[in-house]
């Protein structure tokens, strides 16, 4: 037999430090969250998951218009999902092609994607748009503790340049706060869960209130430094430091929800362990965090960026060592072509995870799912030939009882995506007039 | 306060002076010969007044006096006839003789012209310090390593690196990190908040999937130790070998880095057990933060000899299974940074409160501090005692709210008058301290260079010499290594690279660091011992340790340490034949010539092949298969003339490395086809092996020196290059060509250079254009 000298139980021993192994947690925090029950009608939420260098077309479009029947290959692990997701059909982004700027399909899609803006080619000087979930988050962010949050899985660290002279902001983040401001996605479970529950143990109310009084006079301290220190600088410097000052009153007005929040959330799971190996892990604990944050009412958007456009990584879970980007410049080569849908469909498995997890959160008569808009798609259709029309986009929920799932939407040819987001506006309460290259709205995702 | 010396410098002066001398030659070709015909035959149909196609009317341009006059039309046209984007297809196009008269004209026009406006230093945006310019601030101002890495979320880079003010911005997660990241590093630095009472055990297992497994003699686990201290780290050895087998070294590493090693026995044990183990246990000082734990046999031949199936049998193998930690128990020494901190004892008086705060409020903010903000800062600790808090925690109060002032937070330079773009002036010596320091060390300057620039003697006749040649020989300049050579010559990539472990099994860890290793102190040993920049293109040595000179096959290197190795064939010297290098360059599972020629043509001679133009899908290497060689594979796209053009010098360069597999190793077949290592350049010359391409490489070394030279002018600077440094990099590189092309002068030229040295007001105008 094998001897340990473990005297204590395990997962005990880890909570002592404040170090914990990944374990499965929701179940364990639906009675922690009873108390943040929201009153009233639940919120409509909306997220938007993106997967870069394309999707193979053949192997994700079903083949008929209207009622979805036997979904494609990659979209199988939906099949629970038939009667909660709507495939949109057509729609593009214009400001993702070249447009005489050349090379770098893979930066501008992506900077595209929430922005409907093209962005400047530029390695420094990066110039896009707020980013539509921005936009959303200004109007109705004030109302959660956190108007928005970013998520992501892969690692920004790669040397050398980006895209063909585009700035590696423009890959590394999908939302935009400002037209300089990139909002880089959180990628460590641990940094995540520190956001939402907070980075030590609980303290006492005395303590709590002190860090509290603490955090204020230091807040306030480093803001009329700040000022202070603008006066006579150049509109450059006086801008980095207008982004510092933003971010100074944004933790501000978090600190003092926080306070004014009574029904806290305290979390009765382990905190994870730093950044898993594993893809499908860092995925499900990504997930979880971000299913708790909306079933708790931390945020009522958030954007994950599942890996970088352009993205190489290898996908060894699923038996495939060659890098995404490259795999997807297949010259239809069928075996490359092949490995191309495999990871096409491990992502859609993974999301299809998510939406059970969604799905399984009752709320009122109705549940997780029902009451949000996921979107889940890429900025590019076809990777091999970096094609910015008909991109793979779809619905997962209701938006409350507002859309009609189960279908595919085939729009007209060049249907600009930003027209499905100023659609998805007005569900937000936030209707506007136009958004990046709108040219109206679409019909069809409503009830009516 | 700063009382600033008169606008013109001496360091205008001295760059100024011989660039007239070396003014570009008048053109002996004109405008209209080079020119005009070209405009008229390829860009007048569309491009002329009625059309003005892309907003552009060569009518206008008519003359060589135009070429100053539009300078940014004129560099658009240049650009896209450079990339053969225009002319457009169906449109006759100039043959490359006419395409480079044409250039060549228009941009000694550009010199000309340059050569005749004063010198502009530019302007660098404020830095905001960068994760590891935080981290190294954080261990040089209060001696506590903390993992800014870890915690931070990434940095944007820009122009290949990441610390470009413009695109350093901050998020609200950011500054969410930095307020706790201020907390935690406060409470270490004073260790006023006590340990935990008991100490706690983690451990991992590879049974539950807690641990990974690198290769089959190495585990590996990233923990987050919760307090600086002691702990007991305990390795789980299942398993045993053969009654013959040797004792192994059992290594420990904590990010990257060996902290412990100890002989382990791997004999059956003769002790009665169903299943054998063993564990070993040893004490360690960690510090706290997450770190990446490793544990492993050091050069284990053994397991080589193992099938698949043998490798976590107990009876054939011993192997690992498990870490863990137990603590933390006290240190028994006083934490250097308490040291560092208490000068004076702070519960004695309040004017010793004041000394601590102003002193270390002088080193965080890296300028002299005034009275005013010293008793701001100590207004912190009195906060905290009136809560009831000792004045310790009142100090780490204090730190905490420096460590997020933007002061700490960003590197700010001032201007007598930021909107006026005509006001060129020396930047402070306090400023210069910060821009030498973040150069050279990636932190903050140390008292003597503090001191130096606040007593102004920063400037005197070499001073700034000698401070380079003292900060070069501090261990500190590591940095450059890791953060310079590791941006330019992408070897930070191999973090991300992932060789197929089919394909590849010696890949792993161990191995990975060693190719870093290799790279970082062969960079170090030709910056400290100023040695000629040709050795980065070929020399006769390199460093190696056992493992990365058997992957090499080079007889004779014994142990995990790394030694100077003269190298005896032409199989390897200078940076495109390190494993690093050529690893980053490949794909997973193979060799691309086509990223390597790419490679080389970006960050050895400072030529970048411009992207392809819209429409052309990347060139097809990826079906390669068994029809015939990568080689002739590539070859045979090449026949497409708008390929042809770029790949015909970039897969050549990468053909001349095909001797070496997709991490490095020699080869002399690939599959079933034989290596075919020779090419011939658009220039003409030829080579038939690696070391003969970089014989050639190395006979246009100034080509190199100006590649060089203008990555490190990028990074030491924090902005890209313009127009107007093209004198800078041309001055400095004379210099460097003069001081016979050896590494410290062209470091101290880049110090010694008008936009390193001076700064301008903005061009509020063309700002708000833009």
């Amino acid at each position: 037999m094998m001897i340990t000298r473990k005297t204590l139980p395990r997962r005990a021993m880890l909570r002592g430090i404040g170090a914990a192994v990944a374990l499965p947690f929701l179940d364990a925090m639906s009675p922690a969250l009873a108390s943040s029950k929201i009153p009233g009608k639940a919120p409509v939420r909306m997220a938007f998951v993106y997967v870069p260098n394309g999707i193979d077309m053949k192997n994700w479009t079903p083949a008929e218009e209207g009622p979805l029947g036997e979904l494609p290959r990659i979209m199988k692990p939906l099949e629970p999902f038939k009667k909660d997701i709507t495939v949109l059909s057509n729609l593009t982004h214009n400001n993702g092609r070249a447009l005489l700027d050349g090379a770098g399909d893979h930066a501008r899609c992506c900077g595209a994607y929430l922005t409907g803006i093209q962005p400047q080619k530029s390695a420094v000087d990066i110039k896009l748009g707020r980013s539509f979930d921005q936009i959303v988050a200004d109007k109705i962010g004030s109302q959660t503790r956190f108007p928005s949050l970013e998520i992501g899985i892969e690692d920004a660290r790669q040397a050398g340049n980006c895209d063909s002279g585009y700035s590696c902001a423009y890959t590394n983040s999908m939302s935009w706060r400002s037209e300089s401001q990139p909002l880089p996605p959180v990628l460590d479970p641990r940094a995540m869960f520190e956001r939402l529950f907070g980075k030590r143990q609980p303290l006492s109310p005395e303590a709590k209130q002190r860090e509290g009084r603490y955090r204020r006079s230091i807040l306030d301290f480093v803001t009329e430094d700040t000022h202070r220190l603008q006066s006579d600088l150049g509109p450059t410097d006086r801008r980095k430091l207008d982004e510092y000052l933003s971010s100074i009153r944004e933790i501000e007005r978090q600190l003092e929800r926080a306070e004014n929040d009574n029904a806290r959330l305290e979390p009765a799971l382990d905190k994870p362990y730093g950044i898993p190996a594993d893809f499908a892990e860092h995925f499900r604990l990504m997930t979880d965090m971000m299913t708790v944050a909306f079933q708790a009412d931390q945020t009522r958007i958030m954007t994950f960026l599942v890996t970088r456009e352009g993205s190489s990584r290898s996908y060894r879970e699923i038996g495939i060592p060659d890098g995404h980007h490259p795999l997807t410049h297949h010259r239809n080569d069928p075996a490359m072509i092949e490995k191309v849908v495999q990871i096409n469909t491990y992502h859609v498995q993974q999301f299809a995870k998510w939406l059970e997890k969604l799905k399984s959160i009752p709320e009122g008569d109705s549940n997780l799912l029902d009451n949000s808009m996921i979107v889940y798609g890429a900025g590019l259709s076809d990777g091999n030939r970096h094609t910015h029309e008909d991109l793979p986009t779809l619905i997962a929920g209701r938006g409350g009882n507002y859309l009609k799932p189960g279908r595919r939407i085939v729009y007209r040819k060049e249907t600009p995506m930003s027209n499905l987001f100023l659609t998805m506006m007005d569900r937000m309460g936030v209707p506007a007039e136009h958004f990046g290259d709108s040219t109206g709205r679409i019909d069809g995702l409503d009830l009516a | 306060m700063a009382i600033r010396t008169p606008v013109v410098s001496f360091f205008v002066g001295l760059l100024a002076a011989p660039l007239l001398a070396f003014g570009a030659e008048p053109a002996s070709v004109g405008f209209d010969e080079a020119v005009k015909p070209v405009l008229a035959k390829s860009c007048m149909a569309c491009h002329n007044a009625r059309m003005t196609a892309g907003g552009l009317n060569v009518a206008s341009l008519s003359d060589a006096s135009s070429i100053a006059g539009h300078r940014d039309e004129w560099e658009k046209i240049l650009l896209k006839i450079r990339t053969g984007e225009m002319p457009p297809k169906g449109i006759p196009r100039p043959d490359g003789h006419q395409i480079e008269a044409l250039t060549k004209f228009v941009e000694s026009e550009f010199e000309r012209a340059d050569s005749l406006i004063p010198p502009d230093p530019g302007r660098v945006t404020a830095r905001r310090l960068n994760r590891v310019e935080y981290r190294n601030t954080i261990r040089d101002l209060l001696d506590v390593d903390f993992r800014a890495d870890k915690d931070f979320p990434a940095d944007d880079s820009g122009y290949g690196f990441d610390n470009i003010g413009d695109v350093l911005t901050i998020s609200p997660v950011l500054m969410d990190r930095y307020l706790d990241a201020a907390e935690t590093i406060a409470s270490r630095a004073l260790g006023a908040n006590a340990l935990p009472k008991k100490p706690v055990e983690a451990q991992y297992q590879s049974k539950d999937k807690t641990l990974r497994r690198p290769n089959a003699s190495t585990v590996e686990a990233t923990h987050r130790i919760g307090w600086d201290g002691e702990y007991i780290v305990r390795i789980g050895l299942p398993g045993e070998r053969a009654v013959d087998a040797a004792p192994v070294t059992l290594g420990f590493w904590m990010d990257g880095k060996l902290i412990h090693s100890q002989q382990v026995e791997t004999k059956p044990s003769k002790l009665v057990y169903f299943n054998p183990y063993s564990e070993e246990e040893f004490r360690l000082v960690l510090p706290e933060g997450d770190h990446v734990f490793r544990a492993g046999f050091i050069g284990d031949e053994f397991v080589k000899t193992l099938s698949k199936e043998e490798l976590y049998k107990d009876k054939t193998n011993k192997y690992l299974n498990m870490i863990a930690f137990v603590g933390p128990f006290p240190a028994k020494v006083e934490k250097a940074s308490r040291k560092r901190i208490l000068v004076c004892d702070p519960a004695s008086d309040t004017a010793c409160v004041d000394k601590i705060v102003g002193t270390l409020a002088r080193r965080a903010y890296r300028r002299p501090v005034t009275t005013t903000e010293i008793s701001k800062l100590s207004g912190f600790v009195k906060l905290a005692q009136d809560e009831g808090q000792s004045v310790e925690q009142g100090l780490q109060l204090a730190i905490r709210a420096m460590l997020v002032s933007p002061h700490f937070l960003f590197r700010i330079e001032r201007d007598p008058d930021a909107k006026d773009p005509s006001n060129i002036h020396q930047i402070s010596q306090v400023e210069l301290a910060s821009r030498l320091s973040y150069f050279l060390w990636s932190s903050m300057p140390d008292d003597v260079l503090l001191g130096l620039a606040e007593n102004r003697k920063l400037r005197e006749p070499g001073a700034l010499e000698a401070q380079v040649k003292r900060m070069l020989e501090d261990p500190r300049s590591e940095a450059l290594a890791e953060n310079f050579a590791g941006q330019w010559l992408e070897v930070r990539n191999l973090d991300s690279v992932k060789p197929d472990p089919q394909k590849f099994p010696d890949w792993g860890p161990e191995l990975r660091d060693a190719m870093k290793t290799e790279t970082r102190m062969f960079f170090e040993s030709l910056l400290r011992e100023n040695r000629p920049l040709s050795e980065f293109l070929d020399s006769n040595y390199t460093y190696l340790n056992e493992l990365l000179a058997k992957h090499y096959g080079i007889p004779g290197v014994e142990g995990p340490d790394f030694r100077r190795v003269e190298l005896a064939t032409g199989q390897r010297g200078g940076i495109l034949s390190h494993a690093s290098v050529l690893t980053v360059s490949s794909y997973p599972t193979r060799t691309s010539p086509v990223i390597r020629g790419k490679y080389v043509l970006e960050n050895i001679l400072g030529a970048p092949p411009p992207a392809p133009p819209p429409d052309v899908p990347a060139l097809d290497e990826e079906s390669v298969g068994n029809a015939g060689s990568l080689r002739q594979q590539l070859e045979k796209h090449r026949s497409n003339a708008t390929c042809a053009s770029c790949h015909a010098r970039m897969d050549v360069l990468g053909f001349g490395l095909e001797n070496y597999d997709a991490i490095g190793r020699w080869r002399t077949q690939d599959g079933k086809f034989e290596v075919d290592a020779a090419g011939t350049l658009p220039n003409g010359k030829s080579f038939t092996t690696p070391a003969e391409l970089r014989t050639l490489l190395k006979d246009d070394l100034d080509e190199f020196a100006r590649c060089l030279t203008e990555k490190m002018l990028t990074y030491s600077l924090g902005r890209g290059i313009e127009r107007y440094d093209r004198r800078t990099l041309k001055e400095i590189n004379r210099r460097v060509a003069a001081s016979g092309y050896r590494f410290q002068p062209l470091v101290l030229e880049v110090v010694n250079s008008l936009p390193f040295q001076s700064r301008r007001g903005e061009d509020v105008e063309k700002e708000i254009a833009q």
